[in-house]
C-alpha cells in the first residue's frame, strides 16, 4: 500500500514538472521562497497575496510583451536549511532566473549565496540587515536597510534640537553599524557624542550602563535597543528616576516593547521608515487589495512585495528573461521608479532608500509622534 | 544622584543575585564534588514556576503561588539528582560536567517548549524607586539584599550549628568514610539538593521580579556565579557569599572607567585568574579534595 501512494506521489510530481515544464514557452516564471509553513507563515500569507495582486494586474494588463508571468512557489517552512532548499530547487529544477528571497534577514542571507553561486537573481522585500545583500551583485532588496536608520536618528536629535547626546547601543554587527552612521551623520550635522556604551544582548542588569550613559542628566540620550533589552533598561532607568528622552530606531517598535515596560516607556520617541500614504500609487493599491480581498487591511510589508514584483516584471521586459539581463536592467527601470513604498533607485549595494517617520509610546500605545 | 554611590548600591545588588546562584553551586559541589552547571536552569525553572501559579489558570496572588512554585523548583532540583547524577554518583568528573551541561540544554529547552522563547513579566506595575542619600532603591531591591543575608545566616547556622550540617561536610571530606562511621548518607545528600534548589528558586524569582522571565535568565547569571564560587574559595559558603558581592561590585565599578562593553571581562577575568591558580576545580585531583 505505501509502495503505491510512493509510486502514485513520484509519478505526480512526473506529471507535474512535465506540465511545469510544457508550460515554460507560454509564460515567465519567477520563483517565491516563501514562508508558507513554519513560525512565520502568519507573514509568508501576506506577502503571497501582495505578489499575486501585483501578478494579476500586470498579466490582466497583457503581461510582459503579450507573455503572461507565473509565480512558481515554494514552501521555505521558516528555517534557514529549508531556505537553501527551496531556492536550490527553484535554481535547478524550476530553471528560474529570478528569485523572491525568503523573509527574514537570516533566512534570506542562509540562502543568497546558493542564488549568487548560481548566478540567479534574488531580491528581498522585507530584509534589514545591513549586510543583507552582501553575497554578490545578484542580490537586491526593495526594502530600506537598517543603516539608514542612522541618518534618520540623527535628523531627528537635530529637529529637537539635542545637540549634545549619549549614545547606548547592543554590541553586535546591527548595534555598532548603526551608532556609527549615526556618529557621523550627528557630527556632520554639528552634534556632539559625548559618550559611546556598548551593552551586551540579552542580559538581566544594565543599571550601571544606564547611570553611565545619563551621567551629568543629558536632556535625550539615544538608545539603539532591541524589545528585550529595551524593556529591561528602561524599567530599571525609571525605577532609579533617570529622566531623559529616550530615542531609539525602529527595533524598539513593538506592542511587546510597552506590555513588558508598561509606563517606563511612555514617551520615547524612535525613527522608523515610512512612505507617504497619499500617493496615488497608494490609492490604487488599496482599492485594488480592497476588490481582489474584501478586506482593507494591508499585511505588514504588503506593499513592498507589490513593488518587488512590478520592477521584476519591467527589468524581464527591458532586459529579457535571462539573470544576466534583469540583474542588469534592475538598475535601469527602478530608477527614478515611483511605487506604492515611494523612489526605489537601486544604490550601489543594490538597496533602497526610505524616508523615516517618528513613532511614540502615548497612554500604552505605539502612535505617529507630532 | 550620587553617581558614585548608585554605583555601589547597583553592584551589590548584581553580587547578591550572584551569590545566591553562587552559594546552591558551592552547596552541590561541597557535598557532591562536582560542578553543577544546570543550577542555572533551577534558577529559571524556579521563576517560571512561580508564573505557572500566577497566570491562567491559577491566578493565584505572589503569597499563595510562591510555596507551589518553590516545592516545584525542589522536586526538579530532587529530580534531576534522582534521574541524571545518582546514576552517576562514582563516575568520574568529566562524565558529571557533561551530564550536567546536558541536562541544562534539556531543562533550557524544556522551558522554551512550555512558555516559548519570548520574554515574560510577573505583570506587577513598574513604580519609581526610593530614594535615600541621592541613590534609589526600589523595594524589590531591598528584599533581594534581605533575601541574601538571610539565607547566607541561615546555611552558616545549619552548617556550623546543626547536627545536619556536620554531616554534610563529613560527607563533603569522604562519601564512603561518613557512610562508615553510620551518617545517612542518602538524605544528607537529599537536604543538599533541596537547600540548594531552594536558593535557586528564591534567587530566580527575586531575579525576574527585578527584571524579566526568559529561558536564559539563568545560564547568564550562572557564569558570574561560577566565577564567584571559584573566588570564594569551592565549597565555602562564606566564600560564595563575598564571592559574589565582590564580582558585583568589581563589574558595575570597572564600568565606570572602562567601556561597558566589557563588563563581563572583568568577572570572566577573574574567573580565568583564578582557574590558572586553582585549576584543581573543575576537573579535580587529590589534593582539592
Amino acid at each position: 500500500m505505501r509502495k503505491l501512494t510512493c509510486l502514485i506521489i513520484f509519478l505526480g510530481i512526473l506529471v507535474h514538472v512535465s506540465i511545469s515544464t510544457g508550460s515554460a514557452q507560454e509564460t515567465y516564471r519567477i520563483g517565491a521562497a516563501f514562508a508558507l509553513s513554519g513560525s512565520i507563515a502568519v507573514y509568508g500569507e501576506g506577502f503571497k497575496k501582495a505578489v499575486d495582486l501585483a501578478v494579476e494586474e500586470i498579466n490582466a494588463a497583457g503581461g510582459i510583451k503579450g507573455k503572461k508571468i507565473e509565480i512558481m512557489y515554494e514552501d521555505n517552512k521558516s528555517t534557514s536549511k529549508d531556505c537553501v532548499t527551496a531556492v536550490r530547487k527553484l535554481i535547478t529544477v524550476d530553471k528560474v532566473p529570478v528569485i523572491f528571497g525568503p523573509a527574514a534577514s537570516s533566512n534570506f542571507m542562509a540562502a543568497a549565496p546558493v542564488a549568487q553561486e548560481s548566478k540567479v537573481v534574488m531580491i528581498s522585500a522585507e530584509g534589514a540587515a545591513p549586510a543583507l545583500t552582501k553575497a554578490g551583485e545578484y542580490i537586491f532588496r526593495v526594502f530600506p536597510s537598517d543603516v539608514l536608520q542612522g541618518k534618520g536618528i540623527s535628523d531627528l536629535c537635530v529637529r529637537l534640537n539635542y545637540k549634545e547626546v549619549p549614545i547606548m547601543y547592543v554590541n553586535n554587527d546591527w548595534g555598532l553599524g548603526l551608532k556609527n552612521v549615526f556618529v557621523e551623520n550627528f557630527k556632520k550635522a554639528g552634534g556632539k557624542v559625548t559618550d559611546e556604551i556598548p551593552y551586551d544582548e540579552g542580559k538581566t542588569d544594565y543599571r550601571t550602563e544606564l547611570i553611565r550613559a545619563t551621567k551629568g542628566n543629558p536632556p535625550a540620550t539615544v538608545n539603539l535597543t532591541y524589545i528585550k533589552e529595551g524593556a529591561v533598561m528602561f524599567k530599571q532607568a525609571y525605577e532609579m528616576g533617570i529622566k531623559t528622552q529616550w530615542i531609539c530606531g525602529s527595533a524598539a517598535k513593538a506592542p511587546k516593547l510597552v506590555e513588558l515596560a508598561g509606563k517606563a516607556v511612555e514617551g520615547i520617541i524612535g525613527t522608523y521608515p515610512v512612505f507617504s500614504q497619499e500617493t496615488k500609487e497608494i490609492k490604487a493599491f488599496k482599492a485594488a487589495w480592497k476588490k481582489k480581498y474584501g478586506d482593507a487591511k494591508i499585511p505588514i510589508f504588503g506593499e513592498y512585495n507589490y513593488d518587488m514584483v512590478f520592477v521584476t516584471a519591467k527589468a524581464i521586459e527591458k532586459g529579457g528573461y535571462t539573470s544576466e539581463g534583469i540583474r542588469k536592467a534592475l538598475f535601469e527601470v527602478a530608477k527614478g521608479y515611483r511605487g506604492v513604498t515611494g523612489d526605489k533607485t537601486f544604490d550601489q549595494d543594490r538597496g533602497v532608500g526610505s524616508e523615516y517617520g517618528v513613532w511614540t509610546v502615548k497612554d500604552g500605545q505605539i502612535v505617529d509622534y507630532k | 544622584m550620587d553617581f558614585l554611590l548608585q554605583s555601589v548600591l547597583n553592584g551589590i545588588l548584581a553580587g547578591c543575585i550572584y551569590a545566591l546562584f553562587a552559594m546552591g553551586l558551592t552547596l552541590i559541589y561541597g557535598v557532591l564534588n562536582f560542578v553543577n552547571f544546570a543550577h542555572g536552569e533551577l534558577i529559571m525553572w524556579g521563576a517560571y514556576f512561580l508564573y505557572l501559579f500566577m497566570e491562567k489558570p491559577f491566578g493565584l496572588p505572589i503569597p499563595l503561588a510562591l510555596p507551589p512554585a518553590l516545592f516545584l523548583t525542589i522536586l526538579l532540583g530532587m529530580g534531576t539528582d534522582q534521574f541524571v547524577f545518582k546514576p552517576l554518583r562514582t563516575a568520574n568528573r568529566l562524565t558529571l560536567l557533561i551530564a550536567a551541561l546536558g541536562l541544562s540544554f534539556f531543562l533550557r529547552n524544556g522551558a522554551q517548549f512550555f512558555w516559548g522563547a519570548e520574554i515574560r513579566t510577573y505583570g506587577f506595575e513598574i513604580k519609581r524607586g526610593m530614594r535615600f542619600l541621592g541613590v534609589s532603591i526600589t523595594l524589590n531591591q531591598i528584599a533581594i539584599i534581605l533575601t541574601s543575608i538571610l539565607c547566607i545566616l541561615f546555611l552558616y547556622l545549619l552548617f556550623h550549628r546543626s547536627r545536619m550540617g556536620k554531616s554534610m561536610r563529613a560527607v563533603s571530606d569522604n562519601l564512603e568514610l561518613a557512610r562508615v562511621v553510620g551518617i545517612d548518607t542518602k538524605r544528607t545528600i537529599r537536604i543538599a539538593w533541596i537547600i540548594a534548589a531552594l536558593l535557586a528558586g528564591v534567587g530566580g524569582i527575586l531575579l525576574a521580579l527585578d527584571t524579566n522571565l526568559q529561558p536564559g535568565m539563568g545560564l547568564i547569571n550562572l557564569v558570574k556565579a561560577f566565577a564567584a564560587t571559584l573566588l570564594g574559595g569551592v565549597g565555602n559558603l562564606w566564600g560564595a557569599f563575598w564571592g559574589g558581592i565582590l564580582i558585583g561590585l568589581a563589574e558595575n565599578l570597572g564600568v565606570l572607567i572602562i567601556s561597558p562593553g566589557y563588563k563581563d571581562a572583568i568577572a570572566f577575568g577573574i574567573m580565568v585568574l583564578m582557574l590558572l591558580i586553582r585549576p584543581a576545580v573543575l576537573f579535580g585531583s587529590e589534593e582539592s579534595s
